[in-house]
């Protein structure tokens, strides 16, 4: 190291978003608890009127966790991981430390306005794209401010070459603004008429389109929050931490393509059984499957880097929660294909299974990421040994447990319902009254809730930990290479 | 225009697209380990941005050639 | 051959941007041009229901219950037809829902009354033992937004063209007159309904939340 250089990196704005990343986190996550609770004993829907109600805090659950907590993820990394892999330090533009931090702000009062509009009921009803539109403008702002960050990071780099996670940052911003925009076009109703509440507006799709659309988003959204962003984090947060380079660092080229192609184009399902030449469609078909080999690449990519590593991983829980992380990336991304299938989508659409997937990935792959990205910047950003590695081991237990209870019993949740929906008696008449299929799920139910407990105890375990970093853990006097040191 | 015409459109659309991406693809592929093998490039020494970057640790690639890794500048 | 695009962010940025944009363009504008079209007998909404359409939507009816039907013999055996895509023409936006923790609700007007739902939303562990529903005692003493949903009808009106005022469509003139019209469709609802104080609130000029949810919960058919 030459000592010649006194620039260092500066971790203001990533700070900041860790914090809000925790905080979110416990708000999000604890609003899922609730809303889990609620469904397994319904008298919890009735202490707070209307603002206690599952149907109003669902969407805050939702949102919270996507647009909180792992927006505040995605960014605490990406303003630590942009400025190392491209060699350049936020503390060499006032520009950009500028526009970091009022997007900090500007982010944090868009959060504000929209847990608080939520909550009084303004809402779109469009999953995930509930806010109505003053909070809309508000995001895409933000959002544009991000984009003013990237791309000037990138403008002053000293590293010519964009590291593999720099495209999936780049990526997932392009992706998002285009999903967002478009979901959310709509118009507001006082503007129009000159009365009524200025919040409300209408959307400018109407029935099956709107649901085109919304669906359009609600897939893709996905892709560009809870997949690309987080793969940004493990090809950086992985090699680092174990101090191996990535397996193939031309698979992960190769892998990002692939899934840039397979996510949105997966979409020509749509055209099986339409009007279009039988040809046409067979084509379709054949190509998607051979382009969906390479989007399997980053997942195989990451295990295959701790390859003759495997110590590490009885070492070191940080990389218990990423190679953990990609195996649930695997499973989830096994799981979906699966429903998509048309017979078992029959069977799984409306039924819990298809939160239970959801958790596997959200649960598993990006929070397990969140959170073990932010142990590892923990010790460079605050320059103190992570506080306590006995609890780093026990919040990685607890939560597996947490998540493994979610799952199955979501899937039999789910699959038991579906199948009672279309049972039949002898006669061909239905078996079962909808009653009764509500009831026979409270055991599940039940086990979901306390599964999620665990989780959402574990994120306690986490802030607490990252909390003691901060302010009195060791301090250490050289940056730590690869593996984060921990009392 | 009526629907079925769009909707052969929407076909060749995306039939095409799909053909035209899974070629170039292959041929990004191609040209990858290529480079590779020819010595043009060393990909692989693209992970020490994450292994190697401290803000004074030597570029893998920078902007003027003399700052660039040995190794990369003899080839 | 390739190497400028990694290391030129422009060009990687937009070979990124148009690789996503075209895939959305052609999987689904198509379908867009063709979904469109209103089914014969489909209505826009009155202004009573929109008001219970907002009230569904303020309350998240919709993270509960879906509206709609598909095909096939177990849910048309439980719900009634199946759903098609013109039905919706009106609906902005559509409250199709992703999950049914309650039962779908597109055709609830045929086989549920007013006073059922009456009963069922002050008190469904009453009505139906083992729901796990909430209780909506609120929507008897918070009063109906008619302005927001004259607001509404008069947008859509106004912007898309919905046909209020053609033959056999819904009238929809000036606030007041919708106004009317409102607490006449109102008056038939609260006549079914035996909770004294809407009774009473609907002597006084005010709607409460239920009637004008009931009222939209009574068109889906
Ligand atoms: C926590 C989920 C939940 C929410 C939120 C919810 N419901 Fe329900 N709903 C149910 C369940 C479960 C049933 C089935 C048991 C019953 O009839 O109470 C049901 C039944 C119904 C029924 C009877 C349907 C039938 O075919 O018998 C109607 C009508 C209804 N809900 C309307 C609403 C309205 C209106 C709202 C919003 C104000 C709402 N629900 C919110 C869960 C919910």
């Amino acid at each position: 190291m030459q000592s010649s250089n006194a620039i260092n990196y500066d971790y203001t704005v990533a700070k900041y978003f860790t914090v809000s990343a925790i905080v979110l986190g416990i708000v999000g996550m604890s609003v899922g608890v609730i809303i889990a609770f609620q469904l397994a004993f319904p008298e919890l829907n009735n202490f707070f009127g209307e603002y206690g109600t599952f149907g109003r805090l669902r969407p805050i659950h939702t949102d919270g966790v996507a647009f909180g907590f792992t927006v505040s993820g995605i960014m605490a990394t990406w303003y630590y991981i942009g400025q190392r892999v491209l060699k350049v330090s936020m503390a060499e533009s006032k520009f950009l430390m500028f526009i970091g931090k009022l997007q900090f702000w500007l982010y944090i009062i868009v959060v504000a306005v929209a847990v608080v509009s939520l909550l009084m009921g303004e809402t779109s009803s469009k999953e995930y794209a509930e806010f109505e539109w003053p909070v809309d403008i508000g995001i895409v702002i933000v959002w544009v401010l991000w984009g003013v960050s990237i791309f000037g990071l990138i403008g002053i780099r000293r590293e010519k070459v964009l590291y593999i996670s720099v495209w999936y940052y780049i990526a997932t911003f392009l992706g998002v603004a285009m999903l967002y925009v478009f979901n959310n076009m709509e118009v507001p109703t006082y503007f129009v008429s000159g009365m009524g509440d200025w919040f409300h507006s209408v959307s400018m799709y109407a029935g099956s389109n709107d649901a085109m659309v919304q669906w359009w988003y609600g897939h893709n959204a996905v892709a560009f929050v809870f997949t690309v962003p987080i793969i940004a984090m493990i090809y950086y947060f992985l090699p680092k931490e174990s101090g191996q380079p990535i397996f193939s660092y031309k698979l992960s080229l190769l892998s990002f393509w692939g899934l840039m192609f397979v996510y949105l184009w997966a979409g020509g399902h749509h055209l099986l059984y339409s009007t279009v030449p039988d040809w046409v469609q067979t084509m379709a078909s054949i190509f998607s499957i051979i382009l969906i080999l390479p989007s399997w690449g980053s997942a195989i990519n990451i295990l295959l880097t701790m390859k003759g590593e495997w110590g590490q991983l009885k070492d070191n829980p940080l990389i218990k929660f990423y190679v953990l992380a990609s195996t649930f990336y695997m499973l989830s991304t096994l799981e979906g294909p699966i429903q998509a299938i048309k017979s078992v989508n029959a069977l799984a659409h409306f039924t819990d299974w298809i939160p239970g997937h959801v958790h596997d990935g959200t649960l598993g792959w990006v929070g397990f990421m969140i959170i073990g990205g932010i142990f590892h910047m923990a010790p460079r950003m605050f320059k103190r040994e992570i506080f306590s590695k006995k609890l780093v081991e026990a919040q990685f237990w607890l939560q597996t447990t947490g998540i493994v209870m979610y799952f199955t019993s979501m899937w039999i949740a789910g699959i038991t319902q579906g199948m009672m929906w279309r049972a039949t008696d002898q006669y061909g008449n239905l078996a079962y009254s909808f009653i009764d299929t509500v009831e026979v799920l409270h055991p599940y139910w039940t086990l979901r809730a306390v599964g999620g407990s665990f989780y959402l105890i574990g994120v306690f375990m986490w802030a607490y930990n990252i909390y003691k970093t901060a302010t009195s853990s060791k301090a250490i006097e050289k940056e730590p290479q690869y593996a984060s040191p921990m009392a | 225009m009526d629907m079925e015409f769009i909707r052969n459109l929407q076909g060749w659309g995306y039939v095409s697209m799909i053909f035209f991406l899974t070629i170039g693809f292959y041929i990004y592929i191609y040209y990858l380990y290529k480079s590779q093998k020819g010595g043009k490039k060393d990909y692989e020494k693209y992970s020490d941005m994450a292994l190697n970057d401290d803000i004074d640790d030597t570029l893998v690639e920078g902007k003027h050639p003399q700052e660039n890794k040995k190794d990369n500048e003899e080839r | 051959m390739f190497h400028w695009l990694e290391k030129n962010p422009f060009f990687f940025a937009v070979g990124v941007f148009l690789v996503i944009a075209y895939a959305g363009i052609v999987t689904i504008l198509p379908d867009f041009m063709e979904s469109a079209r209103p089914l014969k007998g489909t209505k826009p909404y009155t202004v009573l229901q929109l008001a219970g359409r907002q009230v569904y939507i303020r309350n998240g009816c919709n993270t509960c219950h879906s509206q709609l039907i598909r095909p096939f013999k177990s849910e048309t055996d439980r719900y009634g037809k199946y759903s098609l895509s013109g039905e919706y023409a009106y609906d902005r936006p559509f409250l199709w829902g992703s999950r049914r923790i309650g039962p779908d609700l597109h055709r609830v007007g045929n086989y549920r009354t007013t006073d059922w739902h009456e009963n069922h939303m002050l008190n469904p562990q009453a009505v139906v033992p083992g729901s796990i529903m909430p209780k909506y005692g609120f929507m008897f003493k918070k009063s109906a937004d008619l302005k927001t949903a004259y607001a509404e009808a008069y947008t859509v009106k106004k912007v898309f063209d919905v046909p209020y005022n053609q033959p056999g469509m819904p009238k929809l003139g000036t606030y007041d007159q919708a106004k009317k019209a409102a607490f006449i469709q109102a008056g038939k609802i609260v006549a079914g309904m035996k909770n004294q104080g809407v009774k009473d609130a609907y002597k006084n000029g005010d709607i409460k939340e239920i009637v004008a949810l009931i009222a939209y919960l009574n068109g889906l058919k």
